[in-house]
């Protein structure tokens, strides 16, 4: 074996080792440090066996414990993997447990759509537990605040065109925003979750109360995110994405200008001309201008 | 019946006479002459599709209540042009057909002529006598820029009419006239009323008429010049080789303009196009991200979001930031781009008639500078969609912003002695970016197994070069250029050898002048 064959098995070998260390060490310290203040602070003492208007406490201290616990700490108070999740009310817990975003897969940036880890029950107990913990923040919508039967989606479409398109676009594709940010595609998101995420403002998202979107224009604004803004019905052909017209020009130049090419290629003379003296062909002198066609 | 009628027409028009001339003229035949051609007829359909549209659309700024047949926009407020764009969308038999079939052929037709303009550059079509069409296509696409983005703008929609106010400022940003330019086109400020009803009239009838005249004579310049040609049977510097307009290249363009028209209208009912109806109608204080103009003024987007927030300030004066990328640079690359046919007369000094076209390989950095160009604007082209590209590839919009900034300049550094390099290979190499002949494998009864090369096809061959005389009294005409210039390459440098090769060569160089940088 050569050195540079015996490198190039050892370098790959080296990084996976030190990458696995690493892993090793930063877990082993999160666990540390999640776990401590829990022990230091037996002040918080859980209702246990209780059940809330959300789900069983119990059930859910049990989830948080085996899966929130290690960066958000025993209680919810938070870490320094985690914020503290105290008062931040029911929505934003059923935001970010219905959306897959917590648990994280990777500590990225933002956390990415995925599909949730909890059953619905699940994320209710854990709702109810985190809820147990401390008073306030925003509740979980209830089912006439989402009845859209009278919603006025033109007005919906309008406030999201001044309130939403900025960031997640005017087709709801999404996009990247600043610093490894992004703003997620808003197909196939729910009534509950449009609801939730506009009045707790999830990550970089600003809040937006009621003061600022009224009940009745914010389900004007879910009638069109979650009934709209899909189209299912929307003519003209297959859609490039909603991402803006330089995907309509990547295939105007390439899958347009470029069939034109290939048509030009098969109608037109393509022989090799360079070794092919004497080939058919008409000859014209080219000084004679218009005059000068002879056959 | 036909006769009587030609007859008839003939003995006022006496059209027999120029019209046999005409129907006569010599089209040398080559898939890359036809580029020129599917812009041609991508003009064609625009016209045809444009008239359709021209039916139906309310040139308006007015502000009316949506009241149409799509739900989402009932009980908004938005213009008369919004309006009816989206009523002959969902409301007219064929209207989306024919818009979209119109978008479409709007980006062809740029692509057709960017693709046809590099097939002159490359092949150095553009030599005297071709200076005056070279810079009528330059205006061309300059021309078919403006009127896409003024069609683009007509809809009034949300993502275009972002782009009307990206252009506003970047008409302001134009040093000391720039807000009286802005306020004059625009009738004031922005946004005001008159926008859409003067880049309607622009848009349809100003710039698709002087489009027309000069695509004429364009053509016309094709007919006084003759079609360049490339070398092969037997086409010299003197002769146009290839097949009459009638009835040969007739058949052949007309079947062309129907591919193109198939192509067309397979794009324009299969894929949508700015689907208007969903970005709803421009709110000057709404904006959508991902927006980006067509692709043709893309590389202009692109330029705005790459350059970095630099001003001047002069005394009383400040120069804004988008002056830079915005006017100076389409100013410095459109300026060249007319001006290129000087530029390299002064840099090869060879002001001679050349009718017979150059292999791009056969001047290499001729060949490198364009490939290095075309690349430097398709890196701003990428640069325009650096939000999607960040959103696709899931990394920090600040890298992509940082990776188009410096790519901007590599790209066209690594390309250009790429390009150098491939085209010197190819020289080298006879037979080079021919198709390879086959190897047969043949099996014999025995079980055993034999490779044999197929029959040679024409061009096959490597080239059989024969001896160009240097001292000969044509050279000093404008008959030999072509053939002596491929002598001072290597190939023929070397088939000029026993002929006193180098001394040769160089005293072929001497007459044209030819630096060795730019061979």
């Amino acid at each position: 074996m050569t050195t540079r064959a015996l490198r190039r098995v050892l370098v790959p070998f080296a990084v996976v080792v030190l990458a696995v260390a690493l892993g090793v060490f930063v877990l082993g310290r999160s666990h540390v440090q999640a776990g401590s203040p829990a022990m230091e602070n037996p002040g918080i003492q859980l209702t246990a066996s209780a059940a809330s208007r959300y789900g069983s406490i119990t059930e859910g201290r049990t989830l948080f414990e085996a899966s929130c616990s290690a960066c958000h700490g025993a209680g919810a108070q938070g870490s320094a993997l985690g914020p503290s999740l105290l008062a931040r009310g029911a929505a934003t817990i059923d935001l970010w447990l219905s959306t897959g975003w917590m648990p994280l897969a990777e500590p990225t940036a933002q956390p990415v759509n995925k599909p949730p880890r909890f059953d619905r029950q699940q994320i209710l107990d854990i709702v109810a537990f985190v809820t147990s913990l401390a008073p306030g923040g925003v509740s979980i919508p209830s089912a006439a605040a989402l009845n859209l039967k009278t919603a006025d989606v033109a007005q919906g479409f309008d406030l999201f065109s001044l309130n939403c398109a900025p960031c997640h676009t005017i087709t709801g594709a999404g996009d990247a925003l600043a610093d490894g940010y992004h703003a997620p595609p808003l197909h196939g998101v729910t009534a509950r979750q449009v609801y939730e995420a506009v009045r707790t403002g999830p990550s970089n998202m600003p809040p937006f109360g009621p003061r600022q979107i009224t009940p009745a224009q914010l389900r004007g604004i879910i009638k069109y995110v979650t009934q709209e803004i899909e189209h299912p019905a929307s003519p003209g052909g297959i859609s490039l994405g909603g991402v803006g017209p330089v995907a309509e020009g990547f295939v105007g130049l390439f899958v347009g200008t470029g069939a034109c090419l290939l048509a030009a290629f098969w109608v037109g003379d393509r022989t090799e001309r360079e070794d092919d003296e004497h080939g058919g062909g008409q000859e014209e002198d080219p000084k004679d201008g218009l005059e000068g066609a002879h056959v | 019946m036909i006769d009587a009628v030609y007859g008839w027409l003939d003995d006022r028009l006496n059209i027999s006479g120029s019209g046999r001339k005409l129907v006569n003229k010599i089209f040398p035949d080559h898939w890359s002459f036809m580029l020129g051609e599917i812009a041609l007829y991508s003009f064609v359909i625009l016209l045809a599709t444009g008239v359709f549209l021209s039916l139906y659309f309310i040139p308006s700024s007015k502000q009316i209540v949506y009241t149409g047949s799509y739900v989402p926009l009932r009980g908004l407020h938005v213009s008369e042009a919004y309006a009816s764009t989206i009523a002959l969308s969902f409301n007219v038999r064929a209207g989306l057909l024919m818009r979209q079939m119109h978008h479409w052929s709007a980006n062809i037709f740029l692509g057709a002529i960017v693709v046809h303009m590099c097939r002159v550059f490359f092949t150095s079509g553009f030599r005297r006598p071709r200076e005056l069409n070279w810079i009528i296509g330059v205006n061309l696409l300059i021309l078919a820029i403006f009127n896409g983005f003024l069609g683009y703008s007509l809809p009034d929609d949300l993502i275009s009419g972002t782009g009307i106010r990206i252009s506003f400022s970047i008409l302001e940003s134009i040093p000391f006239v720039g807000s009286y330019l802005a306020t004059f086109l625009f009738g004031g400020q922005f946004p005001g009323s008159a926008i859409i009803p003067r880049f309607f009239i622009i848009h349809v009838l100003i710039l698709p008429a002087i489009i027309a005249g000069l695509l004429g004579a364009h053509l016309a310049l094709i007919v006084r010049n003759k079609h360049t040609q490339f070398r092969g049977r037997g086409a010299t510097e003197k002769n146009v080789v290839g097949a009459p307009l009638w009835p040969t290249f007739f058949a052949k363009t007309n079947g062309f303009l129907f591919l193109v028209a198939a192509v067309t209208a397979i794009l324009g009912a299969a894929v949508q196009i700015n689907p208007i109806w969903l970005y709803g109608p421009y709110v000057p204080y709404h904006v959508s991200y991902a927006v980006q103009p067509d692709w043709y003024m893309g590389w202009l987007d692109g330029a705005l979001r790459i350059m970095p927030s630099w001003e001047i300030h002069l005394p009383g004066h400040m120069v804004p930031n988008a002056f830079f990328p915005a006017i100076l640079l389409p100013g410095v690359t459109f300026t060249l781009l007319m001006a290129w046919p000087f530029v390299e007369q002064r840099i090869t000094g060879d002001r001679l008639e050349h009718h017979l076209l150059e292999r791009p390989r056969d001047r290499p950095h001729h060949t490198a500078l364009g490939a290095a160009t075309l690349s430097f604007y398709f890196v701003l082209f990428g640069a325009s969609a650096t939000d999607v590209l960040a959103n696709y590839l899931s990394v920090s919009l600040n890298f992509v912003l940082w990776f188009f900034r410096i790519a901007i300049f590599v790209v066209p550094l690594v390309i250009y002695p790429m390009t150098l390099k491939i085209c010197r290979e190819l020289q080298h190499t006879p037979g080079g970016g021919k198709t390879k002949r086959h190897n047969i494998v043949l099996r014999s009864p025995e079980g055993g197994y034999s490779t044999v090369v197929s029959q040679a096809r024409p061009g096959d061959e490597p080239p059989v070069l024969e001896p160009v005389p240097l001292d000969g009294p044509e050279l000093v005409g404008a008959m030999a250029t072509g053939a002596d210039r491929r002598s001072s390459g290597p190939l023929g440098a070397a088939a000029t050898g026993q002929g006193g090769g180098v001394a040769g060569a160089s005293r072929a160089r001497g007459v044209f002048r030819i630096p060795r940088s730019y061979r």
